[in-house]
């Protein structure tokens, strides 16, 4: 019997489409020996899955936790008709464009996102059919989406930046006594509605602090909601930890904050019907105590009494 | 046997060759061209010795490539100038900072240990030698690995790395990298650190090279190979292909994403070049960095990082400076901050501070000297307003950490170091932490104004700081300053101040001893002022000098005589009383010095040179006297340098000759030179340059009338060659001074008249039993002794002496001797016997050249001497026919001793004579 493969090739190493563009690339088929076949097909697969992961909602439901995805897309078009496909190497191109003219105006194309709970993914299958005899040949591949162009804001005109500070008298969780008692004061700024090619910026400044500081850090939370039966479920993540300060730095020193959102764990915060992204940035602090070195390896949200944290909503978009 | 009578004036005016004058005097330098061109020609094929080590500059880069090349460098980073500057600049980190056997290692940095699974070599011993602060003991997960091993496993890391690249597997090569990155993080073993930032910085350089490289390839070729564009040297992000572009922007994400800081930041400088594929102005990048690094508290890793920054930021080709300048505020801030920490004030952390200060100082020296060096000379006053130097009043000055200020001064143009001087008096003066002491820099300072010669005027700037460094009122410290502005102060001529530090010094020093220390830096002082007076008299002439050098003791102050004798021996003769006698005991305490330290041979030449020199340059004029009293005191005070003893005495005879010259009334003055030259000679330990001695003192004598005293020096003489010649078998060399000694002793007994006592002839015979004594030494020196002693009789017979010392009134032999029979008799006697003996000799020569030569010299020797007799041809033929067996009969020599037999056997007319 011989042996044959299949493989998708996107014609953009990027992999990144928007729902306008054509989706272009080719299939390539690699055989010892000529096929015939029932037709090569391409199913474009777009859609929503959200599922409840332990934690976020009882026992029994993670257990039947698996909703019914959302579709978004799902589409399949005939490449080839019925035929022969030679020995050696075959390559079929196709293109196809996601948004069709005259469709559905409110269908949505949602950017890929993968979450803990809410995963929106675009697959792109290849299918050689052939007789019963003979398995058919199948490949698969993600392709990124992002919005459309035309859609899109220009860059925000003012960008929203807020001014925060954060003390031993701002924090709603236990202190350690010398925290209450030293004080401390660590001021800054930071944008909160950013676009997603730029880093997340600002500055932040430690004018006071009686214990020393171990580590500053910069975290990227992101909420899913999803309805899930009669109620909605909330689950709170982390996505991006960056530390801007290692150790007890100088006081007053302006330290820049410079995060760059990652790519697929980010998407722009949405919000749907049944489902909603949005994202948060946690500033947190941590000292120097010999209570941390216990519990090194704990969740950085957890509140701690060496740590001292101010959340801030972030409003992520797409910009052209 | 007879003599043959001579008129010496005669044959000399018959032999003379004919005079002219010369133009040129021939050792004068050449006025022509050719001359020189000639001697251009011959240094091309002169092999200097001294030239050995230039002619191999050639090949030593090559060999430095080569081993660069096995070392794995990248070909794009050979052709880049600033590749080999930092090449040097991490090899010297390495030597500055060797690194002991074993590494302990933190839980950080267990990246190193997990990588491998190599058996971890851990014990308990070698840990508790490593860990500098027992604190640490407690903590866990420390683990020791030698250094080799660590080491090698960052090689590892490499090739793993480059591996995995070249698998196409560039995601495991960053995830690495990272790796390497993060051991950055784990200072806490200090000494290390440098090591580990070169080595770990080596794999980051590779790393992002090689994904320079990458972009560099999707930018000018597209995925199937055809080339797209090739972009210029100083190509900008216009051009670049959004394919590059995605692929570059992919690699600043991953490294966006890395969650400790000190990594992020490495790896971003890592890549930094690539920027400019992306952004038109690449630099703006540095300020955000320089920033973030704002957020490593830690000195030394902040440090290092910096330094990390202004190597990568070169790749960018900007000329930028402005970053750096950020950078070092910054340090100047964290420095500041380490320096002042008050939490504990024990020894341990002092040091520790120590340490500190001394891994960083590199990284600031780099920084410091890339901002002086890559600043538009029109921008440098900006950028030093902006690095808190010379702005506008006083409020401007930032304080500074001592040791930033250091490298700022070291590192500063030579011009902008003089012209900003009052600003960095400024600047130091703020500087008050303990990362390095004042005085170094004022001693840099100092070093740094005297580099450049320009006119302004520095009174202002010398004064204030002998000022303030005097009001600290410690020695050492003002030793230290002062060594280095010394140079400065020499150089402008400001006496004042010359003795405004002598005086300074004395009065520091006053009821104290100095150290070591002191002595070292006092010794530069006193020498620096001795190199720069031409006169002697001007030095002593300084307030406080000699006192100082007084004080001093030790080698430092023997070094400090040696150049004050130096420069003295420089000078010429040395007349002034008081001046003489100060450098007397400078040599003195010299000597003293040489005699208690032991005697090195080399420690001890250049000092026995010096003195032997100065003694000899003394002269008191016509007070002589006063001369042969300081040749006493000397002899007194140096009588154990050998050297010196014989410039001694050839001082005391030129003593003699002098009062000679002077007048002759001072005979007994001369019996007194005398009497001191031979009292000294027997005291000089070797035996040849005795006898040599006693010969010129034995001249002067006879020239001083001391006729006796002249005989007994004479013996003296001979006695000594004889010694020589029975203590041990002498050498070649021995041989020949013997000879000449020997030969010049002959020539001086022609003048000496013969004693009228029992024997007559005593000198010749005593040279006969000496020849006779000694002939079983090479037979060669035998036959010239005795032909010597044949010639000497020979001239001795004659009417008239070949020269005489009659102007002195001292007759000469022929006036007292000549007809006398006895006289002759006993000459001919002693002649024929040293004849018989030379035959003898000239037999047992066992080379046939040699023995040719040999006979030929005797023959000449005896016709010249005796008249032609049936005796005396049978003798000369007898040679001739030796030297024709020995040479061959066509031999030149014999020819012409041929004709001389010839013309020597004709009736002895004057005529005949001329024909030779």
């Amino acid at each position: 019997m011989s042996s044959a493969a299949l493989e998708i090739k996107l014609s953009r190493p990027s992999r990144i489409y928007r729902p306008s563009e054509p989706l272009e690339g080719k299939i390539v088929v690699k055989s010892a020996s000529s096929i015939s076949h029932r037709g090569v097909r391409l199913a474009v697969n777009g859609s929503v899955i959200t599922q409840v992961r332990g934690g976020a909602a009882g026992l029994v439901e993670s257990i039947v936790g698996a909703v019914k995805p959302v579709v978004i897309v799902n589409r399949i078009i005939e490449v080839q008709p019925p035929g022969r496909i030679a020995s050696g190497t075959t390559e079929i191109p196709f293109s196809v464009t996601l948004k069709q003219s005259g469709g559905d105006k409110r269908e949505r194309f949602y950017e890929t996102f993968h979450g803990a709970n809410i995963n929106i993914q675009y697959l792109l299958t290849a299918d050689v059919t052939r007789g019963y005899l003979h398995k058919s040949l199948c490949a698969t591949m993600e392709f990124i989406l992002e919005a459309d162009k035309a859609e899109l804001l220009d860059q925000p005109a003012s960008p929203e930046i807020v001014i925060f500070y954060i003390t031993q008298d701002t924090q709603r969780h236990p202190l350690l006594p010398e925290l209450k008692s030293g004080g401390f004061r660590v001021t800054g700024k930071m944008s909160i509605q950013c676009a997603l090619s730029d880093p997340i910026s600002g500055e932040l400044i430690v004018e006071t602090s009686a214990v020393p500081i171990r580590s500053v850090d910069i975290h990227i939370l992101r909420i899913e909601s999803f309805v899930f039966g009669d109620r909605i479920v909330t689950d709170t993540s982390l996505v991006q930890t960056t530390q801007i300060a290692d150790g007890d730095v100088s006081r007053h020193m302006i330290l820049p904050i410079y995060v760059i959102p990652p790519r697929l764990l980010t998407c722009p915060t949405t919000s749907a019907g049944s489902f909603s992204i949005e994202f948060k940035v946690a500033i947190v602090i941590s000292f120097q105590s010999e209570l941390s070195k216990m519990q090194a390896k704990s969740d950085p949200r957890t509140p701690r009494l060496w740590m001292a944290m101010e959340t801030l909503p972030l409003e992520l978009v797409r910009t052209r | 046997m007879e003599f043959r009578p001579r008129n010496y004036k005669r044959e000399k005016e018959s032999r003379a060759l004919p005079r002219a004058r010369a133009d040129d005097h021939p050792l004068c330098t050449p006025a022509t061209s050719r001359p020189q061109a000639v001697r251009d020609n011959r240094i091309e094929d002169f092999f200097d010795p001294l030239r050995g080590p230039n002619t191999d500059v050639e090949g030593a880069p090559r060999n430095l490539l080569d081993k660069e090349r096995t070392s794995g460098g990248f070909s794009a980073e050979r052709n880049d100038p600033h590749a080999g500057d930092w090449h040097s600049f991490k090899r010297l980190l390495m030597q500055r900072f060797p690194i002991s056997k074993m590494i302990s290692i933190s839980s950080i940095s267990d990246g190193i240990m997990k990588s491998n699974k190599v058996d971890e070599i851990s014990s308990t011993s070698s840990r508790l030698e490593e860990l500098d602060d027992p604190q640490k003991f407690a903590k866990e997960g420390n683990t020791s690995i030698t250094r080799q091993e660590y080491v090698f496993r960052l090689t590892d890391f490499k090739e793993k790395i480059l591996q995995a690249w070249h698998s196409d597997d560039r995601v495991t090569a960053l995830k690495l990298t990272i790796k390497v990155a993060r051991l950055l993080m784990d200072t806490s073993v200090r000494q290390f650190y440098p090591t580990l930032f070169v080595l770990a910085t080596d794999v980051m350089d590779m790393l992002g090279d090689m994904v320079w490289e990458r972009i560099k390839q999707k930018a000018e070729f597209t995925v199937d190979g055809s080339k797209l564009c090739s972009l210029a040297e100083n190509f900008d992000a216009t051009g670049v292909c959004e394919d590059a572009k995605e692929t570059c922007n992919n690699w600043f994400y991953k490294v966006g994403a890395i969650m400790e800081l000190l990594p992020r930041i490495y790896l971003e400088l890592a890549i930094l070049p690539c920027w400019r594929f992306l952004l038109v102005q690449p630099a703006d990048c540095l300020h955000r960095l320089v920033k973030m690094i704002r957020g490593l508290a830690d000195p030394l890793s902040s440090a290092y990082c910096h330094l990390y920054m202004v190597h990568r930021a070169r790749k960018l080709l900007s000329r930028d400076t402005a970053y750096m300048i950020t950078c070092m505020n910054d340090m100047n801030i964290l420095l500041m901050d380490a320096m002042s920490l008050k939490r504990d004030v024990s020894k341990t952390s002092e040091e520790k501070k120590r340490l500190l200060i001394n891994l960083i100082e590199p990284t600031i020296e780099y920084i410091v000297h890339h901002i002086f060096e890559d600043t538009p000379k029109e921008q440098l006053a900006t950028a030093l307003v902006d690095l808190g130097l010379g702005g506008k009043g006083d409020n401007k000055v930032i304080s500074c950490v001592s040791i930033v200020a250091h490298c700022y001064i070291k590192e500063l143009p030579a011009d902008m170091v003089r012209s900003k001087s009052k600003e960095i008096i400024n600047l130091i003066e703020c500087c008050n932490d303990c990362s390095l002491d004042k005085c170094l820099n004022y001693r840099l300072l100092g070093f740094r104004l005297s580099e450049t010669t320009s006119p302004q005027d520095m009174v202002d700037v010398v004064d204030h700081v002998i000022q303030v460094v005097l009001l600290w009122g410690k020695l050492d410290e003002f030793l230290k300053v002062m060594d280095a502005f010394l140079d400065l102060v020499l150089q402008n001529q400001m006496d004042n101040h010359i003795l405004n530090v002598l005086e300074g010094i004395a009065m520091l020093a006053r009821d104290k001893a100095f150290t070591e220390e002191e002595l070292g830096s006092l010794q530069s002082i006193l020498v620096k002022l001795v190199s720069h007076f031409e006169d002697l008299e001007d030095l002593f002439g300084l307030n406080h000098y000699l006192e100082i050098l007084d004080m001093m003791y030790g080698r430092p102050r023997s070094i400090v005589n040696v150049h004050i004798l130096d420069r003295a021996i420089r000078k010429g003769l040395w007349q002034d009383h008081h001046i003489i006698q100060l450098l007397f005991g400078i040599s003195k305490s010299l000597m003293d010095e040489i005699d208690q330290t032991s005697m090195i041979d080399n420690d001890y030449q250049q000092p026995a040179r010096l003195i032997s020199r100065f003694v000899s340059m003394v002269d008191y004029g016509s007070d002589v006297e006063r001369h042969l009293a300081f040749l006493a005191e000397c002899r007194g005070a140096f009588g154990s340098i050998n050297e010196l003893k014989e410039a001694l005495v050839h001082s005391s005879n030129s003593l003699a000759i002098q009062g000679l010259k002077h007048s002759n009334k001072h005979f007994s003055f001369i019996m007194s030179c005398i009497a001191y030259s031979e009292v000294t000679i027997p005291s000089i330990s070797s035996p040849m340059k005795q006898s040599n001695l006693y010969i010129e003192t034995a001249e002067v004598a006879l020239l001083g009338g001391l006729v006796s005293h002249a005989e007994g020096l004479a013996e003296s003489a001979v006695s000594c060659l004889q010694s020589l010649v029975l203590n041990g078998s002498p050498g070649i060399a021995d041989v020949e001074g013997v000879l000449s000694s020997f030969q010049k002793l002959c020539s001086l007994l022609v003048m000496v008249p013969a004693n009228t006592g029992p024997s007559l002839n005593y000198a010749p015979k005593s040279l006969f039993v000496f020849s006779d004594s000694q002939s079983k030494m090479i037979p060669r020196t035998t036959t010239r002794l005795f032909s010597a002693i044949i010639l000497l009789s020979a001239a001795l017979s004659q009417e008239t002496l070949p020269y005489r010392a009659d102007n002195f009134g001292i007759p000469g032999n022929d006036q007292l001797f000549y007809g006398d029979s006895s006289y002759s008799q006993e000459l001919v006697s002693i002649s024929n016997l040293a004849a018989q003996k030379l035959v003898d000799a000239i037999q047992q020569e066992p080379s046939s050249v040699a023995r040719g030569i040999m006979a030929l010299e005797a023959c000449n020797c005896i016709a010249s001497s005796f008249r032609m007799s049936p005796e005396t041809s049978n003798i000369c033929f007898k040679l001739l026919g030796i030297a024709k067996l020995c040479l061959g009969a066509q031999d030149k020599y014999i020819n012409s001793t041929t004709k001389f037999l010839e013309t020597c056997s004709l009736p002895s007319s004057d005529e005949a004579q001329e024909g030779i």
